[in-house]
C-alpha cells in the first residue's frame, strides 16, 4: 500500500485526455452490453415445474392469526418437507402466505438463530437435530444457559444417513457389523494415532448413530477412537487428504463422497440397516409463538404433512430433485439426489451397488406406519441414549417424563391432521411407537428405558 | 465538467499505487500484469500437474457451475440465488454502515485518546488485547451481548475494523511536532482553531493510514459477519455456501470480487487522501 507516497501525476497531462476517452468509452460499451443482454440477466432455467397447490377456503377456525413466520433448515434431505411446502404453496394453500425457509450456516448458527427468534432477526422454528429442542427448552445448549421452551411438532423424514469411512482403512473389516475391525481400531490407538470419526453437532443424532454401531461392534466411543464435531465440508476435505478416518453423515452427503474419482471413502453402515425407519430430524418451533399463535402453527403443520405427502409419491420424485438441487436449497446437481429416494447405495469396501427400497429416505410414512407423527415414545429414546453416553446425568431418568412432555407438540399434529382430513389410520392412536429393536437385537422398550441402559454392554453412565 | 477533469488530472487515475496514465505504461502497467500472468500460470500448471487439489484459474471457465456466474453477474432467480453482483454488492453495504460507524468512533476515541495521556495509559492495554481477537471470535460474543441478529453481524465487522483507525488517530495526534503547540500557546488559538488548523491537518495522514487498513480488515471480517445472519444475500455467505459444498471454483470467483472490489475502495480512499491533505 502506498500511504506515504502522494505522488501527483505530474507527467499526466498528455495522457489525461486519451484516457478519459478510453473509460467513457468503455463505459459506453459496457453500459450496452448490459441492455443487450437485458433479456438473458438470469441464465435459463433449471426445470418447469407443475401447478402449484390450489388454495384452499378457509373458515374463521382455520385462518391463521399471522401469516408470516420464518423458519432455519439446513441444505440435507431432512429439509426436503420444509423447501417443498415453500416451493409448492403448500403453505399458501393454508393461509401461510409470508413463510421464509431461511437456509441456516451450521447448526450452531441455527441454534444462536432460534435463541434469537425472528423479531430480533433469527427464526422462529424449523428443522433439528434430536434432542436440540429438548435441550433448548432445557436450556443445555443455550447462551447463559437461558431456557426457551420449544414443542417438536413433526418428524420430517426417516433414515437416509450413515457412516463414511476413508478409503485408506479398506479391507479392514468396517461393514454392517463393525466387530471385525475392533482390533484393528484398538490397535490405532496403540500406535498413537487413534481413528478420528466426525459429525456436524454434538450429542445429537448423527453423534448416537456412530456411537450405537461402533459400541455394538465391541467398540467404545469414548475410549477407542476420536469422536469430534466438524463441518461436513471440512470432514469431507480432511478425509481426501487422510487424515480423518470416518464420517457420521447424511443424505446428499454419501452420494457425494462416493461420486469423488478419487475413492477417498466408501459407505461401512446406513442408519436404515442400524435402525429401520427410525427416527431423524424434527420440526420444532419456539413455544411462545405457537401460544401466541395456535392456529398459525397448525396451518404451517398442515402445509408441511401435504409437502411429506407429495414428497413420498414417486411420480413427484423428479420435480422434487429439481427443487432441491437449485443454488438457493441444496446447490447440487440433481442427479446425486436421487439415490436416497430409490434405496442405491454404494455400500462397503467393494463399493457394491445396492438397490433396496426399504433403504431409501421417507417424509411420510414408512415400514412402521408414520414418519411424520413425533412418537413422545421416540424423544424417551434419545434422552435415554443421552444418559447412556453421559450426555445428561444418571438422574436425568427421573426428569425424562416431564421433559418429553413439555416439549411434546403432538396434540398440535394431530389437530391439524384431523383438520387437513388425514385418515384415521395414518393418525398414531398412542404416543408411543412400541418396542424398538436394533441391528444387532437389542431393544429398546419405551416402557422400560432403565432396562435398556441395563442390557447395554458398552455405556458411560454418569451419576 | 471543467473543475472535474482538472481535479481527476491532478490526482492522477490510480489503482493501488498504480499510474494508469499511457505514458507510465510500461513502466507501471506493465510490470504487475507480468507479475499477474506468471502467479495465474505457475498455478495452473500447479493444478494440472496435480501436486495440489486446489483447481487452477481456468476453473472458472471448465466448472459449468461457476461458468453460469461468471456469465450472469446479474442474475437473479429469488431468494439467495443471486448474481455476483448483487452478493457483492450486499456486502458491500453492510461492510459501508460498519465502517463509517468505525470510522467515527475510531477517530472520536482516537482523538480523545491522543490528547489526553492518562486516557491513553488506562485504555492502551484494553486496545492492544481486544483488537487480536480474530473475527469469528466476536461471532459468539456480540450474538450474546446483542441477541439481535443483523446489529451483532454489522458489530463483529465494526469491531474487527475499528482498531487501526482508533490507533493510528491516537497516534497522529500525539505525533504533533512540539512546535506547533508551543506555537498555538504562545498565539492563544482558540480550542476550535486549534483543532481544525493544527491538530486535524497534522493527523490526517496517520488517520487515513488507519482508515485504508481499515477497509480490508472490514472485508476481513464480512464471512464471520454472514455466518452469523445465515441465509442471507452476501459474498460471505456464499463464501461459506461453496465452502459447505466443496465448491472450491466457486471461493475462487468470490475471492476475485472481494479483491477487486477492494482494490478499487483502497483506490477510493487513495484519491480522497489526496484531495484532501492537499486541499
Amino acid at each position: 500500500m502506498s500511504i506515504n507516497s502522494p505522488i501527483a501525476g505530474s507527467g499526466l497531462d498528455s495522457g489525461g485526455y486519451s484516457r478519459r476517452r478510453f473509460l467513457e468509452t468503455a463505459g459506453a460499451a459496457f453500459a450496452g452490453s448490459l441492455l443487450l443482454k437485458g433479456c438473458s440477466i438470469n441464465p435459463p432455467s433449471v426445470a418447469d415445474l407443475s401447478p402449484k397447490a390450489e388454495a384452499m377456503t378457509l373458515s374463521p377456525a382455520t385462518t391463521p392469526e399471522i401469516t408470516v413466520v420464518k423458519l432455519g433448515y439446513i441444505a440435507i434431505a431432512e429439509s426436503a418437507p420444509l423447501i417443498i411446502a415453500k416451493e409448492k404453496g403448500f403453505f399458501d394453500r393454508h393461509g401461510m402466505f409470508d413463510v421464509g425457509v431461511s437456509k441456516q450456516a451450521s447448526w450452531g448458527a441455527a441454534r444462536d438463530n432460534i435463541e434469537i427468534g425472528s423479531s430480533g432477526g433469527g427464526i422462529d422454528g424449523g428443522q433439528w437435530q434430536m434432542p436440540m429442542p429438548q435441550l433448548i427448552s432445557e436450556g443445555l445448549i443455550t447462551k447463559g444457559n437461558r431456557k426457551i421452551p420449544m414443542l417438536s411438532l413433526a418428524q420430517l423424514s426417516t433414515q437416509g444417513n450413515g457412516i463414511a469411512i476413508a478409503s485408506q482403512h479398506k479391507g479392514r473389516g468396517f461393514t454392517t457389523d463393525v466387530s471385525g475391525a475392533a482390533d484393528y481400531i484398538r490397535s490405532m490407538k496403540d500406535g498413537g494415532t487413534p481413528f478420528k470419526a466426525a459429525y456436524t453437532f454434538p450429542r445429537v443424532n448423527q453423534d448416537f448413530w456412530i456411537r450405537y454401531w461402533l459400541a455394538a461392534g465391541g467398540i467404545d466411543p469414548n475410549k477407542d477412537v476420536n469422536l469430534i464435531a466438524v463441518p461436513a465440508a471440512q470432514t469431507v476435505a480432511s478425509m481426501r487428504t487422510g487424515s480423518m478416518d470416518g464420517f457420521s453423515t447424511g443424505d446428499p452427503w454419501p452420494s457425494r463422497i462416493l461420486r469423488d474419482k478419487r475413492k477417498f471413502g466408501f459407505m461401512a453402515v446406513l442408519t436404515a440397516q442400524i435402525w429401520p425407519a427410525h427416527p431423524e430430524e424434527y420440526f420444532a418451533m419456539r413455544e411462545d409463538w405457537i401460544r401466541k399463535y395456535p392456529k398459525a402453527t397448525k396451518a404451517i403443520l398442515k402445509g408441511i404433512m401435504e409437502a411429506q405427502i407429495w414428497c413420498d409419491d414417486p411420480k413427484n420424485r423428479t420435480e422434487m430433485m429439481a427443487i432441491l438441487a437449485q443454488r438457493k436449497y441444496f446447490n447440487v446437481p440433481s442427479e446425486i439426489l436421487e439415490g436416497s429416494y430409490i434405496g442405491e447405495y454404494v455400500m462397503g469396501d467393494q463399493f457394491e451397488m445396492i438397490k433396496d427400497e426399504t433403504l431409501a429416505v421417507r417424509y411420510w410414512k414408512d415400514s412402521r406406519g408414520s414418519v411424520s407423527y413425533p412418537y413422545k415414545s421416540h424423544d424417551r429414546w434419545f434422552l435415554t441414549e443421552s444418559i447412556r453416553w453421559g450426555f445428561l446425568p444418571q438422574g436425568a431418568l427421573a426428569e425424562v417424563d416431564r421433559i418429553i412432555n413439555a416439549v411434546s407438540g403432538e396434540k398440535y399434529w394431530r389437530e391439524a391432521a384431523q383438520e387437513l382430513g388425514i385418515s384415521a389410520k395414518d393418525i398414531p392412536s398412542t404416543t408411543s411407537r412400541g418396542i424398538e429393536t436394533f441391528f444387532d437385537g437389542a431393544e429398546f422398550n419405551p416402557e422400560s428405558p432403565q432396562k435398556y441402559l441395563d442390557s447395554l454392554r458398552i455405556k458411560s453412565i454418569k451419576v | 465538467m471543467t473543475t472535474s477533469t482538472t481535479r481527476r488530472k491532478a490526482s492522477g487515475l490510480r489503482i493501488g499505487n498504480i499510474d494508469l496514465s499511457w505514458k507510465n505504461f510500461n513502466n507501471n502497467v506493465l510490470p504487475p500484469l507480468i507479475a499477474i500472468a506468471i502467479f495465474l500460470g505457475l498455478w495452473e500448471a500447479l493444478s494440472a500437474s496435480g501436486i495440489t487439489l486446489l483447481p487452477g484459474p481456468s476453473s472458472l471457465f471448465t466448472d459449468p457451475r461457476t461458468l453460469e456466474l461468471v456469465k450472469y453477474p446479474f442474475y437473479d432467480r429469488g431468494g439467495i440465488d443471486k448474481g455476483m453482483f448483487w452478493q457483492t454488492l450486499a456486502s458491500l453495504q453492510r461492510v459501508a454502515i460498519s465502517y463509517t460507524l468505525a470510522a467515527i468512533v475510531g477517530i472520536g476515541l482516537g482523538i480523545a485518546i491522543g490528547t489526553t495521556p492518562i486516557l491513553s495509559k488506562a485504555l492502551d492495554p484494553l486496545f492492544l488485547f481486544l483488537r487480536t481477537v480474530p473475527p469469528l471470535a466476536w461471532v459468539p460474543i456480540s450474538l450474546a451481548a446483542l441477541n439481535k441478529n443483523e446489529p451483532a453481524a454489522l458489530f463483529v465487522i465494526f469491531i474487527t475494523s475499528v482498531w487501526p483507525i482508533l490507533i493510528n488517530t491516537a497516534v497522529g495526534v500525539k505525533q504533533i511536532p512540539q512546535d506547533y503547540i508551543n506555537v498555538a500557546k504562545v498565539i492563544q488559538v482558540s480550542n476550535r482553531k486549534y483543532f481544525f488548523k493544527i491538530l486535524l491537518p497534522s493527523a490526517l495522514p496517520y488517520i487515513f493510514t488507519g482508515l485504508r487498513v481499515a477497509i480490508s480488515l472490514a472485508w476481513l471480517a464480512i464471512i464471520a459477519a454472514e455466518i452469523v445472519m445465515s441465509g442471507i444475500v452476501g459474498i460471505g455467505f456464499f463464501i461459506w455456501e461453496a465452502y459447505q459444498n466443496n465448491y472450491i471454483s466457486e471461493v475462487i470467483l468470490a475471492l476475485v470480487w472481494i479483491g477487486a472490489v477492494g482494490l478499487l475502495l483502497d483506490s477510493l480512499m487513495g484519491w480522497l487522501q489526496n484531495k484532501i491533505t492537499r486541499g
